[in-house]
């Protein structure tokens, strides 16, 4: 198609505008089935116990009280554990919790308020074991061991250089390896920098619950939840509860928002199994305080070892990444796979050697989060360029420039090449920045490129397009809608290949026994895998409606258009316009017909490639920041963040800017104050929302630019790449970079309070002094 | 627990109830009226999801007792689209795109017409200052702002044409 784009690269209204304002959206949360009951959970406030006794027989009297879930009250012949790799997380617990929050017990009654009663009248008694809440007190030698049985799991299998094991180690559940050339490399280094850097967790804070209504009987399970995996979710409930995958069904509406938590199950065991034990429709809705205790970012303590010749030349880069997995391994070793397979960064590196580690803690489950462990290896890479720049008397601009990957060049051997123009991208945010203009006394300037592989790995979608008897039509595909726009953006495909407005391509909510298979919504796949099965059936669908119109016509498909529903042969002012209805139904009857296309991607297989599929395409954020630190009070105000991504093309422009400001800004949280604060004894202190931080709109810098670049190189429809996570990985090291420019101190470790700046400071000076009085 | 009577105008109509006393506002808006714009985020009255106006002004329906609302006007985003013909607020916001996920835009949309009524012509400090007390964990704040401005426009204008 010639033809100028009508769709594509348009501000059209979002697909889910109007429910949207209207406040009539739907999301899991609205669910209501007739005779539904509600779930509530006793959760552990012990963080490392031995169960010795739980006596729920009070509850079971309680008034309301429909059904009770314990452990004993499970079959024995369901496979009541989850998690992605691993499977260690029981539907409730079995003989011990490893967490304050662990659930021990649920109820399902007529009310919340009567299941919360009558998990009061539960009784349990404990006995402690000693606890670890942090990466550290896990891995010392007298650090108990948190899981004496070894849960059942699997490695995946990987291509050229990479590999995983489980259980190394005492309280590592998983660690990824990947290796490239030979470590003679550091001989030709003429320095070898170490570096650790540290990285708090985040609360997603998605504003809609994890929550979940569940019909289910022995041999069929409907489950209706704010989830965005309706299909693994289908499958790893069939493998728990014994039902067909094909007896169970999945219904998800619009998520508010998830981050990347609303993924695998988080509400949907225990719903499921009150409703099978009840024999009625349950819900189970968390409070945000519940929610901040099942799923959350990964703290890290990130190790580098890089070497580098004196002019900047980047050598080999060895390094060792912990991440704080909590209790239960939930997807850590994806988590794990990413975050150590992306920290050498978009540079050249003739050696790398990375290990990353899923080290488990008496602390929430951790799991995916946005930037999908490219965060925390942003965070560490970016850091330590400036770091080893300064070093070396090098500008940072300078060193990242020498190194970087080439458009087309790929990012290690058996990877697929880079899509985006690196310093085409860092030029455009150092020239926002100012970054040669000269600088004020305390301000600083600060750049950094956020990397990480984008649309997952082997990662299969389909989609369907029908083409209605009048040309209407009906597009099924199940990237979940989360806020992220996809159901816009993939609409546009649509009307742009079927030349057919907006408001005639249908988007249908997605449900398991009719939605077309999508491996999940994450990877920032939309567009890049997804979105490519949605343009084949679209482009499909358009060729059978040709084929029958030709058939009809008695002529060639190719002298043939479809516009508006109308059949358009032939060109300029000859041509004849026939509306498809008339047609259709002269052929196939007054009821019309549906020309139904399917379409498929899924990245081939590839064994030289060290994740067995190369990557899709390249989500990079680049980054600059501006700050002014009071070197009094060690308060850092950031005056001027610019954030940029590469979306290849846009296919809604607005939509990938709200896309790289909301990411932008919540990298803003990431760097300057938001985290879990957790203590030795594994209390989460600040698990209130008045108390726990978020960015407000206050929080928004003076000067807040995003740049959405379209360089053209995206291998999705019309030249697109994916979006949504890039700008959240620069953020950091971008503002950290400019405080060592402001001030001559690095931080090292997120968020960088005042008091962490303040400490810096003092070093510095304690430091200057000793050598004045020297 | 003691019920208590209610009577207050919501949407427009006259409303009548007899609720139990410790029922927050947002639960019995979702819960017996079938009114789910109004939606539980935190519960703590931080993040504003389940803002709507009482005589007006914003409240979080989830701090609010029921019976606090008797004799008052409530206006939830259902009763902003009166006639199937959306608010100019509600326009500005689909035209700059001011929403992602949606879980915070009815409590944001309110928020503007409840600025929008005290101040017609508000700059981008006070803008800033009253979106503030919601939460966009979408952070979709930029947007948000140009459509508060967006509809501060559009008001003004249908005013004047009035």
């Amino acid at each position: 198609m010639n033809a100028p784009l009508r769709f594509v690269g348009a501000d059209v209204p979002r697909k889910d505008a109007a429910g949207k304002v209207s406040g009539s959206a739907a999301y899991a949360v609205d669910v209501q089935l007739p005779g539904m009951l509600h779930a509530k959970v006793l959760r552990s406030h012990k963080a490392h116990a031995l169960i010795r006794r739980i006596d729920v027989s009070a509850a079971r009297r309680a008034p309301g009280v429909r059904a009770v879930l314990t452990h004993a009250d499970i079959p024995a012949h369901f496979m009541a554990v989850y998690g992605y790799n691993i499977k260690d997380q029981p539907i409730v617990a079995v003989d011990r919790v490893r967490y304050i929050g662990d659930i021990v017990c649920a109820v399902a009654a007529d009310s919340e308020a009567e299941a919360v009663a009558a998990l009061a009248r539960v009784v349990v008694e404990y006995e402690d074991l000693p606890v670890v809440a942090s990466i550290e007190a896990a891995i010392t030698d007298t650090a108990p061991e948190l899981f004496p049985v070894a849960p059942i799991g699997a490695v995946p299998t990987y291509g050229a250089g990479a590999s995983a094991e489980m259980r190394p180690r005492k309280n590592v559940c998983f660690q990824f390896n990947y290796t490239t050339g030979n470590a003679s490399a550091f001989a030709d280094a003429d320095h070898v920098y170490e570096d650790t850097f540290r990285f708090s967790r985040m609360h997603h804070y998605h504003l809609e619950p994890f929550v979940s209504v569940a019909r289910a009987t022995t041999d069929r399970i409907e489950v209706w939840a704010s989830n965005q995996n309706p299909f693994p979710l289908r499958k790893e409930l069939a493998r728990m509860f014994k039902v067909p995958e094909s007896g169970i069904t999945v219904h998800v509406a619009n998520l508010g928002a998830g981050f990347g938590s609303k993924n695998n199950c988080k509400t949907e065991p225990v719903a499921v199994m009150l409703s099978m034990l009840a024999r009625r429709p349950v819900r189970f809705c968390l409070t945000m305080e519940e929610c901040a205790l099942t799923n959350t970012q990964h703290a890290a303590i990130l190790k580098l070892r890089s070497g580098v010749k004196r002019d900047g030349t980047f050598v080999a880069r060895q390094s060792e990444i912990l991440l704080d997995a909590g209790a239960y391994a939930d997807a850590s070793p994806l988590v794990a796979e990413k975050a150590g397979y992306r920290i050498p960064g978009p540079y050249r590196w003739r050696h790398i050697d990375t290990r990353c580690l899923c080290v488990m803690t008496n602390t929430a489950p951790a799991g995916p989060f946005r930037g999908f462990g490219g965060t925390q290896a942003s965070w560490a890479c970016e850091s330590q360029i400036d770091m080893i720049a300064r070093r070396l008397g090098l500008d940072p601009y300078d060193v990242r420039v020498k190194n970087m990957v080439a458009l087309g060049e790929p990012f290690v051997p058996g990877e697929s090449g880079m899509d985006s123009d690196l310093k085409e991208g860092l030029d455009l945010v150092c020239a926002h920045i100012g970054y040669r203009e000269p600088r004020m006394p305390n301000r600083g300037r600060g750049i950094s490129i956020g990397f990480k592989d984008g649309g997952g790995i082997k990662k299969a979608a389909q989609a369907r397009v029908r083409v209605l008897t009048n040309g209407d039509a009906i597009l099924n595909f199940s990237s979940v809608e989360m806020g992220q726009g996809i159901r816009t953006a993939l609409a546009q495909v649509v009307a742009e290949v079927l030349r057919l407005p907006m408001e005639r391509v249908a988007v249908p909510a997605i449900d398991t026994d009719h939605s077309p298979f999508c491996e999940g919504t994450n990877a920032s796949s939309g567009i890049a895998v997804t979105g490519r099965a949605v343009e084949s059936a679209a482009r499909e669908a358009r060729r059978l409606v040709l084929d029958f119109a030709a058939r009809e016509l008695k002529c060639d498909p190719a002298e043939l258009d479809l516009d508006n529903g109308f059949i358009v042969q032939g060109t300029g002012a000859n041509a004849q316009r026939r509306p498809m209805g008339p047609m259709v139904m002269a052929f196939y009857g007054g009821p019309g017909f549906e020309f139904s296309g399917d379409g498929f991607y899924m990245p081939p297989v590839d064994h030289n490639a060290p994740l067995e599929s190369r990557c899709v395409f390249w989500e990079i954020g680049w980054g600059a920041a501006e700050v002014e630190v009071d070197t009094q009070t060690g308060q850092v105000k950031v005056l001027k963040l610019v954030a940029s991504g590469d979306t290849g093309r846009s296919i809604n422009p607005l939509v990938c800017k709200g896309q790289e400001d909301g990411a932008a800004i919540m990298g803003l949280g990431q760097a300057m104050f938001e985290r879990m604060i957790y203590n030795e004894a594994g209390e989460l202190l600040n698990i209130d929302p008045l108390i726990y931080r978020v960015p407000m709109a206050e929080d928004l810098p003076a000067e807040f630019v995003t740049i959405t670049q379209q360089q053209g190189h995206g291998p999705g429809p019309f030249g697109a790449k994916g979006a949504g996570e890039g700008a959240i990985l620069p953020i950091a090291s971008a503002i950290a970079n400019a405080i060592e420019d402001a001030v001559g101190v690095r931080i090292t470790e997120l968020p960088i309070t005042p008091e962490r700046v303040l400490a810096a400071l003092d070093k510095k000076s304690e430091k200057s002094k000793g050598r004045t009085t020297l | 627990m003691s019920d208590v009577a209610v009577e207050f105008e919501l949407n427009g109509h006259v409303h009548y109830g007899v609720v139990p006393a410790n029922i927050v506002l947002v639960d019995y808006l979702r819960d017996t009226c079938g009114l789910h714009g109004a939606r539980i985020g935190c519960s703590r009255g931080v993040c504003g999801a389940c803002t709507v106006l009482i005589d007006g002004r914003p409240v979080a329906a989830c701090s609010t007792f029921t019976f606090q609302v008797d004799g008052a006007k409530v206006t939830t985003i259902e009763g902003l689209d009166a006639g199937g013909k959306l608010d100019p607020v509600q326009q500005a916001f689909i035209d700059n795109a001011a929403f992602q996920c949606g879980y915070c835009t009815p409590g944001m949309i309110l928020l503007t017409k409840a600025l929008l009524a005290h101040e017609p012509s508000p700059d981008r400090a006070t803008i800033v200052d009253w979106i503030s007390s919601n939460v966009c964990r979408c952070a979709g704040y930029p947007q948000i702002i140009a459509a508060v401005e967006d509809a501060a426009r559009r008001t003004r204008t249908r005013g004047a044409g009035a």
